[in-house]
């Protein structure tokens, strides 16, 4: 079922893909789509176990911090080195 | 199911074991077109009535007690089924060959269809229905929508036949409504549907309220489709407002219980109520089918720009991986901000807008561009480096900036620059904003940062 | 001073006017500018009611000769003797019997007829030298129309009166509908908001060095900001959009044959007869006339009431073209201009559909104003929709790139960059920009109050903020109770952003709190 599905999808991203490149760009930007409505789930109700957080859901590591500090910080001292150097140039221009 | 012996002992069945949903499949339009011949064909206008008449009344008895009103009840649902019925054939056979047709035959079938909800409506209110038939509500009512969606697409596709905006002699109205006609019919008929479960003053334990949530959810689901979202809060506010009466929301199928928290997360999303999103949102994701990818998927296109502006978190690379589509339209715009590069940012933006404009999440998304901003500014700040230490005490960051480092910064990557007075403008708001403490004097043109927490949360 | 009068009246007033209100040092010039905006508004307008179904007599009968319903025979012995035909009239005479105009299939003497009769009304409707003859159709495409019409069964029934104006006829009308502002300007007659200036810049006297020049030249004008609160009132007090009930569906659209080129506005609850119905031909009459009133009179009630009827001409007979468009156009830049975002919000919302009918007009100009409208409205919904519906190239387009600058600026607090925007505002964005940018003023103040220390000087607030001089700039914040936070150093005001704190958060929060417009749909 849910290769099934991950087909399907595919397929449609490779037709809209292709029916994107047939129309001009100045397709209009549509509405919000068909598919973007919430679906019927496939069963009415279902044990906690079968939930998103019960299974593995809130284990997983979902979310992170925005910042980013692996950043070797050498190298951006020295792009930014070099673009107040440009900003000066550019002002004594 | 065609009206012979079989019919009529599912439908006593049903009654006697009071399955809902049993019964429900009764009135399901969505079979074969063979089927649907079978029931036309079963009788004619004439004796429709008085063949279900007798059916049901020889097998009330079986059917549980079945009495006469609601048998009588029962006879009017099934004849505007066969009404019913026979439109949906009619335009299944007239769309068969090339999917165009002279006739508006989904607005027939529209019409026949809203008939059928009237009579159960009245089957409610006046032929004693009981509480645990509600399945039958849903299954038409769900079909509803479908076939005013139906006959809208049918007449749209169709200008030809019509032109009914000057009909009404006014042009304080909203043309665009005009293409969805039925299906703002249909909320209308959906909302007495609404009224119909909310007004039961049974006990609880047989009412009719136990419907509230299956029926908002498909008005919230057509009223988002109309793009009203004042409407949507009606039904929110009606809802709180009859709270007390009502059975516990966690009582609900799951089913209902996170279709009703998407929807309400998503308002409150457009709205820009984000922090209550979020708690939508998040309710919605921790309870919903662990299968529906889908849904799942829907869920996270807001929960994740919602987050970036609640508490600038963003998701994992781990979490966009499973999900394909939001990796596609996340991930970019994801790494910039993390690596403050303000420049790639606005392209990744600008990159996905029309993607981000549809799903109505751009606004948000463009709210990223602070958090981008403020971790540009704290790898200056970090850049920088320590005052020289005095003996034994612990090294303190230089927190004097000049405004020029930090235009420098900003101007990074892109081939614009921005003059001083823009650059001290969108500092003073990350200091507005609390994403840096500090001060400007401007006539010294620098940056005095707070010794402690210069970028608060960032652990600098 | 009527309020487009640009082209005879120095102009003199860039953005915000408004703060040197209580301020008047003789030393200084006046400057005035849209100046009748304020006095029309502190005024009491009657409203559209009293033009309503119970009233004989109508309001404007004082001030219009009484148009006699057409007697032809009568009317062509007066005009045989009477006329002087104005050059454009002549020219499109000259127009219709150019050898390349011609149309085989209307006979010479089917033209004079049909050529005689248009004049002849004209004429008898007093419109004949107002009328733009240069883009009016010719008889030949009238002829042709109105035989293209008896064939559509819709229109089946006899025509009384040749439509002037179908879509058919857009090809010949191109210098009307294509013509730019600039063009126009100089024709006449000219469509009332294309006399002025509209943009800013041009508005100012001095442009060449605002600051200078802006220190010394405060102004006189009852606060435009005040004018701006007024005109909310007004319209929250005024206009409803609740439907009434819908009257039964009419079999098919009225042909009007109405003559009357005046008809005052009462909403139908039944199809209307066709005698109560004006044709296209005596609507565009009828707009011409209204175009000439509303530059003398300046009277907004009877010109929106009049419109509106217009409107509704318009749509009982189903007629959605080009003339449809400049209908809508013209009536919602008057409302823009006079701050009635009730109607102006109908007319913007016919318009967007107009649009997608493919008509001409002016969509990109209206487009930028939907958006300057619902940043005002902080409709974010709608704002989120609005964005949604612009293709790439309408994106690109000045005015529209424009207004999307302006939102982007407020939405990540760039109030510099919102400033510079307010001073490059194209067609009569303005008017739509002096309702929020008094909020947008507070807030980033505020931020100002917030981010430096200890001072600045009150210059950078006049700068950043776009006032017009320290003067308007120092009213402002004596006026928001910034009393004690101004000081002279030496012969500079210093702004003591220290000493202010947060102040003034809380006329900030007020001045947002404060966006809901009824009308609004």
């Amino acid at each position: 079922m849910a290769s099934s599905q991950t087909q399907i999808k595919k397929d449609d991203k490779a037709a809209a893909a292709s029916k994107a490149e047939a129309q001009a760009p100045e397709q209009k930007p549509a509405a919000l789509e068909e598919d973007d409505e919430f679906e019927d789930f496939p069963v009415d109700d279902w044990e906690q176990e079968d939930t998103e957080a019960a299974s593995g859901g809130a284990a997983q590591h979902l979310w992170e911090e925005s910042w980013d500090d692996d950043d070797t910080s050498d190298d951006f001292s020295a792009q930014l080195k070099e673009e107040l150097k440009k900003v000066d140039a550019a002002k004594k221009r | 199911m065609e009206f012979t012996t079989p019919f009529f002992r599912e439908f006593a069945e049903s009654y006697s074991e009071r399955s809902g949903p049993r019964l429900a499949k009764t009135l399901r339009p969505d079979v074969s077109t063979e089927k649907l011949r079978k029931i036309c064909k079963s009788h004619n206008a004439h004796d429709i009535k008085s063949s279900l008449k007798r059916g049901l009344q020889l097998n009330a008895a079986l059917a549980d007690g079945l009495d006469q009103q609601e048998v009588q009840g029962w006879v009017d649902v099934y004849v505007a089924y066969w009404n019913g019925a026979k439109a949906i054939l009619a335009a299944r056979e007239s769309s068969g060959d090339d999917g165009q047709s002279s006739e508006l035959v989904w607005t027939k079938v529209y019409a026949a269809w809203t008939e059928l909800v009237n009579v159960l409506i009245r089957g409610y209110q006046n032929c004693g229905f009981e509480a645990w038939t509600l399945p039958c509500l849903y299954v038409v009512c769900k079909h509803l929508r479908v076939f005013a969606s139906n006959a809208d697409d049918e007449r749209n596709n169709n200008t030809s036949i019509d032109d009914s905006a000057a009909a009404t002699f006014q042009d304080d109205f909203d043309p665009e409504t005009n293409k969805r006609q039925k299906l703002e019919d249909c909320a209308r008929v959906l909302s007495r549907v609404f009224m119909l479960c909310q007004s039961d003053r049974a006990p609880l334990e047989e009412s009719r309220k136990w419907g509230i949530y299956y029926i908002a959810n498909l008005l919230l689901k057509t009223y988002f489709k109309l793009n009203s979202a004042s409407l949507s809060k009606n039904i929110l506010n009606s809802l709180r407002a009859g709270g007390r009466d009502m059975p516990s929301f966690k009582a609900f199928p799951r089913s209902q219980q996170v279709t009703f928290k998407y929807h309400q997360g998503v308002l409150a999303f457009l709205e820009e109520n984000y922090v209550d999103a979020e708690t939508y949102l998040t309710e919605a994701w921790n309870d919903c089918y662990k299968n529906s990818v889908r849904n799942k998927e829907l869920i996270l296109t807001y929960l994740i720009p919602c987050r970036l502006v609640t508490n600038h978190t963003l998701p994992t690379e781990k979490l966009l991986a499973q999900y394909p589509r939001l990796q596609k339209l996340f991930l970019p715009l994801c790494r910039c901000i993390k690596r403050g590069e303000l420049h790639k940012f606005d392209l990744a933006l600008q990159e996905g807008e029309d993607e981000f404009v549809k799903r109505r999440i751009y606004l948000t998304l463009e709210r990223g561009r602070d958090i981008a901003l403020r971790n540009l500014l704290r790898k200056v700040f970090i850049a920088r480096g320590f005052e020289e230490a005095k003996d034994g005490e612990k090294p303190v960051r230089r927190s004097r900036v000049p405004v020029a480092e930090f235009a420098a910064a900003i101007s990074l990557g892109s081939q614009e620059r921005i003059d001083n007075d823009e650059v001290e403008c969108l500092l003073a708001n990350m200091i507005y904003k609390n994403h840096m403490k500090g001060y400007i004097s401007r006539q010294h043109g620098i940056v005095v940062l707070s010794k402690s927490g210069a970028f608060p949360g960032t652990g600098v | 001073m009527s309020t487009w009068p640009a082209t005879s009246a120095p102009s003199g007033v860039p953005p915000s006017t408004g703060y040197a209100a209580s301020y008047s040092a003789p030393a200084y010039t006046s400057v005035h500018v849209r100046q009748s905006f304020g006095q029309s508004f502190s005024t009491p307008q009657p409203s559209y009611p009293a033009y309503g179904p119970t009233q004989t007599s109508s309001p404007s009968a004082a001030n219009i000769p009484p148009t006699v319903n057409p007697a032809p025979p009568t009317a062509q012995e007066q005009s045989k003797t009477k006329i002087d035909w104005p050059d454009s009239v002549r020219r499109y005479v000259q127009r219709a019997f150019i050898p390349a105009n011609l149309d085989a299939s209307v006979t010479r003497s089917d033209m004079e007829t049909k050529l005689k009769e248009t004049i002849t009304q004209a004429n008898e409707n007093g419109v004949m030298y107002t009328l733009d003859w240069d883009t009016m159709p010719l008889p030949q495409h009238m002829i042709r129309e109105e035989r293209a019409r008896s064939l559509l069964p819709l229109h089946s029934r006899p025509q009384v009166q040749p439509p002037a104006n179908a879509p058919g006829t857009t090809k010949k009308r191109k210098s009307w509908d294509q013509a730019d502002a600039a063009a126009s300007a100089s024709a006449s007659p000219t469509p009332p908001w294309r006399t002025g200036p509209t943009r800013l810049e041009d508005r100012v006297s001095f442009p060449s060095d605002r600051h200078q020049a802006g220190a010394e030249q405060p102004s006189k004008n009852t606060s435009k900001l005040n004018r701006a609160d007024k005109r909310q009132k007004r319209n929250e007090g005024e206009y409803t959009t609740l439907r009434e009930d819908t009257p039964p569906p009419a079999e098919g659209p009225v042909i009007g044959t109405c003559q009357d080129l005046e008809k005052r506005y009462l909403r139908l609850t039944a199809a209307p007869k066709p005698s109560q119905v004006r044709p296209p031909h005596i609507l565009r009459q009828t707009l011409e006339l209204l175009k000439k009133r509303w530059k003398k009179d300046q009277n907004y009630s009877y010109i929106c009431d009049q419109f509106k009827s217009m409107r509704q001409d318009l749509t009982v007979q189903r007629i959605r073209d080009d003339f449809t468009v400049e209908v809508y156009e013209i009536h919602a830049r008057i409302a823009l201009e006079k701050g009635d975002l009730g109607e102006y919000n109908q007319c913007q919302t016919q318009l967007k559909a107009l649009y997608k009918l493919g008509l001409k007009g002016k969509p990109n100009e209206f487009k930028a104003y939907r958006i300057l409208y619902f940043i005002h409205t902080a409709n974010r919904t709608e704002l989120s929709n609005a964005l949604a519906d612009l293709t790439p190239a309408e994106k690109k387009d000045k005015a529209i790139k424009h207004a999307l600058d302006v939102r982007s600026a407020l939405a990540l607090g760039n109030y510099h960059r919102f400033f510079q925007l307010y001073n490059e505002t194209p067609n009569m964005g303005a008017y739509l920009m002096d309702m929020f940018v008094l909020r947008e003023r507070l807030a980033a103040l505020c931020n100002i109050c917030k981010a430096y220390k200890q001072d600045v000087q009150l210059r950078f607030v006049t700068e950043e903020l776009y006032f017009e001089s320290d003067i308007e700039a120092a009213q402002f914040i004596l006026d928001n109770g910034g009393q004690d936070l101004l000081e002279d150093r030496n012969g500079t005001i210093i702004f003591l952003t220290a000493k202010a704190g947060s102040r003034f958060d809380a006329r900030r929060a007020t001045a947002f709190s404060r966006v809901d417009i009824k009308g609004q749909i």
